[in-house]
């Protein structure tokens, strides 16, 4: 993984890219819950489909520019005809999609979340989600600015459907895993939706949200695995009212709950709302619908905490001891402190992108 | 250089096929046997390897050639030789085999495939893809109690007979048509004559290409493989899915770019659609099969259809792609069919390997390597192998090629992975029966080391792999 954020030319990134799959295959096949095997072998052909095709689009790089360095590609993409271009902008596409993964090719996401172990769904939130945004950050946009343009406004749409589509579907769930899951679906389209605006605030604070995503849904996943390692449930019925008994658990539930819904003073809430001042930049009804995204965001979530937490104790509950360790403290601590950190103070990350984003946009917008 | 010294490395395994011959009442056991075919083909690599060190030469009148081209698939060739002879020891104990015949039949097989990589004579050619197959059915056909074995060799005999009469066919057109049988006359004589594309010489390409394709087992001239690979021993399967197919390549390789080169555009197109359904019934077929051996018999039809991608360019370029694919494809389909016949009764049915990541891990990881080889993930072997073949598809002006063997590359993943999910996902249901024999792991380990190594340092192999 950290080879994959680190290499320079991209038949490196290729290989870390398919070296990522295999893994995490055998953590959510061998280590997964009930239904694991399918859920493994869904999430393998999605990525290896989406993967076998950026292969082909860089070696058809490899075959018209003669080198696959990031540097020398983004200096010599006159090489490309506009045509050629779109054709490998949606070969590379088809990869990036599935693993972003957006709206129609994001069903792989909630089964292997779901499936996966507590750490198998943290890595694939935390990390695997962003290779994908990695990837248009670091390919698309500077090696084939005239097919982002060209594709600016399906990739758009597509984005804004993820948000609300995503929202909605999250709103049905019943399986704790499964909302958090579908939500990543929603939270990651305000990441490509900021990326394709192509302005400033766009892209700062898609990666913003790029970091915040990974901190708040690791965060949430962690919360939901260490529950259930005392309740083996993960039905969200069988929940209620344990914030009389867990305290810290439910304090700390609840700060990342606010996080994900873009509460002001958390992490969250810096993204999206540069997120979406772009979009009202871009186009009126884009803002709406990203706007229209949070609020469903911030019922979906405060209802989940809601049914969680409050009311009454379940009764299946009783006798468990669900109050968090000082293990478990001390690893959710740091990512919460992580997430008020950005929130009141965001330029901690932002002032490293204000040079390499104006770089990239200068490329990219004529 | 003499015109014997050039073909040492086929007179070192001769040599030990008659002495095997000669003595063959007196070898009691089987590694008595394997130790000679296995240092015959060591000493047949390394004289390989020598002659090359001394450049390049033809011999007896330009019938064979001694060039990067020919030595690189000697070698190979001896390395799937050996690999095979450790493969083998268990099952001729097991089956009762005659021990020297075997060695000997395997050492006349790999002789042929060595003379038939370097003939630059149709004739040479013809005799040396005719000695390979000869011995090979009588190899399918080993285990004469078996009647299942029987009746894949007869199947095997009269597919394959007729492929050999195409062959000869070919061969015949085109002398008719250029008065010679020499690669390099047959060229100049296009030239000069402008024969290019006429309809005497498209027919006779077309002779030539479809006896090869037989040979190869491409489709739709595959029908015999998976029933021949069943009914064969395992080791004779590997053999066969192996040394035959990098042959096979190396023969048609040499043929399109020396011989046939004004008939590049026709090539290209019998290539294409070669390729291209081999990869699609390949990879398809293979997903409903229950025996590993049929299996593995499907996926090396479609891996044909893949090296095939390298030949169509027609290009120097081109033909080392294939030259790549072809060596990686020997050692990981090997070591995939070493862990079948390592795993004995229960390694040739699918189901013998639910749950073996538990009871031998190793295995079941040297397994999942070359699978994964197999399907073309990074780091492994199979990933070099089709980066080449696929850059080479779009050079050749076909992306579309290119895409459809990329898609089905994920079906044959399905295929690959459904035995990762059996062996490291579900409960073990037999027991363990056989240990894996000595020569069985020193092969794997061979192949593995083969197939990593590749795909870390591709550039240490990819460097010898010269087209003619």
């Amino acid at each position: 993984m950290l080879g994959l954020f680190s290499a320079s030319t991209l038949f490196l990134f290729v290989i870390f890219w398919e070296l990522m799959v295999i893994p995490l295959f055998l953590i959510i096949g061998v280590w997964g819950s009930s239904n694991r095997v399918y859920a493994a072998v869904k999430f393998l052909l999605f990525t290896l489909a989406g993967s076998v095709l950026m292969l082909v689009g860089t070696i058809a790089l490899q075959h018209t520019c003669g080198t696959l360095d990031f540097k020398a590609l983004s200096l010599a993409r006159h090489c490309l005809q506009p045509n050629s271009q779109a054709w490998i902008f949606a070969a590379f596409l088809a990869a990036f999609a599935v693993k972003v993964p957006m709206f129609p090719v994001h069903t792989w996401l909630p089964d292997a979340h779901t499936e996966a172990p507590t750490a198998g769904s943290v890595i694939l939130a935390g990390i695997l989600l962003k290779m994908g945004a990695y990837g248009f950050l670091r390919i698309s946009l500077p090696i084939l600015p005239d097919a982002v343009r060209l594709f600016i406004k399906p990739m758009l749409i597509i984005s804004a459907v993820a948000i609300v589509y995503g929202a909605y579907v999250t709103l049905a769930q019943k399986d704790v895993k499964r909302l958090i899951a579908y939500s990543s679906v929603s939270h990651m389209g305000f990441v490509t939706l900021g990326i394709f605006t192509l302005t400033r605030n766009g892209l700062e604070g898609a990666i913003l949200q790029m970091i915040n995503h990974g901190i708040i849904t690791a965060a949430l996943f962690l919360c939901v695995g260490m529950i259930y390692e005392r309740t083996h449930t993960r039905e969200i019925k069988d929940y209620g009212g344990v914030g009389k008994t867990a305290p810290v658990y439910s304090t700390l539930l609840a700060l990342f709950c606010l996080a994900a819904a873009g509460f002001p003073g958390l992490n969250s809430f810096v993204g999206e709302f540069l997120v979406i001042g772009a979009a009202f930049g871009t186009r009126g009804w884009l803002g709406a619908m990203a706007i229209w995204g949070v609020g469903l965001g911030t019922t979906y979530l405060l209802w989940l905490y809601y049914r969680v937490v409050m009311g009454t104790a379940n009764p299946t509950l009783a006798g468990l001891d669900l109050e968090l360790n000082s293990r478990e403290v001390a690893t959710l601590t740091p990512l919460a402190l992580l997430a008020l950190c950005l929130g009141l103070y965001p330029e901690l990350v932002l002032s490293y992108l204000h040079a390499p984003v104006a770089e990239l946009l200068a490329g990219v917008v004529p | 250089m003499s015109d014997l010294a050039l073909m040492a490395p086929e007179l070192i395994l001769i040599g030990m096929a008659l002495a095997l011959i000669l003595v063959a009442r007196r070898i009691r056991t089987a590694p008595v046997a394997a130790i000679g075919t296995v240092s015959a083909a060591l000493a047949a690599a390394l004289a390989s390897g020598w002659l090359l060190s001394r450049g390049t030469d033809t011999g007896f009148g330009g019938m064979i050639i001694l060039d990067g081209y020919s030595q690189f698939f000697k070698i190979l060739i001896a390395g799937s030789l050996a690999l095979v002879t450790l493969l083998s020891v268990r099952t001729i104990a097991v089956e009762q085999l005659p021990r020297a015949e075997y060695h000997a039949l395997l050492l006349l097989a790999s002789t042929g495939m060595m003379l038939s990589v370097s003939a630059t004579d149709l004739l040479t050619l013809y005799l040396g893809v005719e000695l390979m197959t000869l011995c090979s059915y009588i190899l399918v056909g080993v285990t004469v109690q078996n009647p299942r074995s029987n009746e894949a060799a007869i199947k095997y005999f009269l597919i394959a007979s007729f492929a050999s009469a195409l062959l000869l066919y070919g061969i015949s057109l085109t002398y008719g048509a250029t008065g010679s049988t020499t690669f390099v006359a047959i060229a100049s004589a296009l030239a000069e004559r402008g024969l290019a594309n006429s309809p005497l010489l498209v027919v006779a390409v077309s002779l030539l290409v479809a006896g090869l394709a037989f040979k190869i087992a491409a489709v739709p001239f595959h029908s015999w493989a998976p029933d021949a690979y069943q009914g064969a021993i395992s080791p004779v399967a590997a053999f066969l899915a192996a040394g035959s197919k990098a042959a096979g390549l190396a023969v048609l390789g040499r043929v399109t770019v020396v011989a046939f080169g004004s008939e590049a555009e026709v090539m290209s197109l019998l290539f294409a659609g070669l390729a291209a359904f081999s990869i699609v019934v390949g990879s398809i077929l293979a997903l409903a099969q229950t025996d590993m051996k049929r299996l593995l018999a499907y996926s090396s039809i479609a891996h044909v259809g893949y090296a095939l991608l390298g030949l169509m360019a027609g290009t120097p370029e081109g033909v080392s792609t294939t030259m790549v694919y072809a060596f990686f494809y020997v050692f990981m389909t090997l070591g995939a069919f070493g862990i079948v016949i390592g795993l004995g009764e229960r390694g040739e049915s699918l189901e013998g390997y639910r749950g073996l990541a538990t009871q031998r891990p190793v295995t079941a990881l040297l397994m999942l390597l070359f699978l994964l080889s197999l399907t073309g993930i990074p780091p492994t072997a199979g990933f070099v192998a089709k980066f080449g073949v696929i850059l080479s598809a779009l050079r050749a002006g076909h992306p579309e090629l290119a895409v459809l063997a990329m898609v089905f590359s994920v079906v044959s993943a399905f295929v690959y992975m459904r035995v990762a999910v059996l062996m490291f996902m579900e409960e073990p249901q037999e027991e363990v029966t056989v240990d894996l024999p000595v020569a069985v792991s020193a092969a794997l380990a061979v192949a593995a080391l083969v197939t990593l190594i590749g795909g870390i340092f591709p550039g240490s192999l990819v460097r010898w792999a010269v087209s003619p």
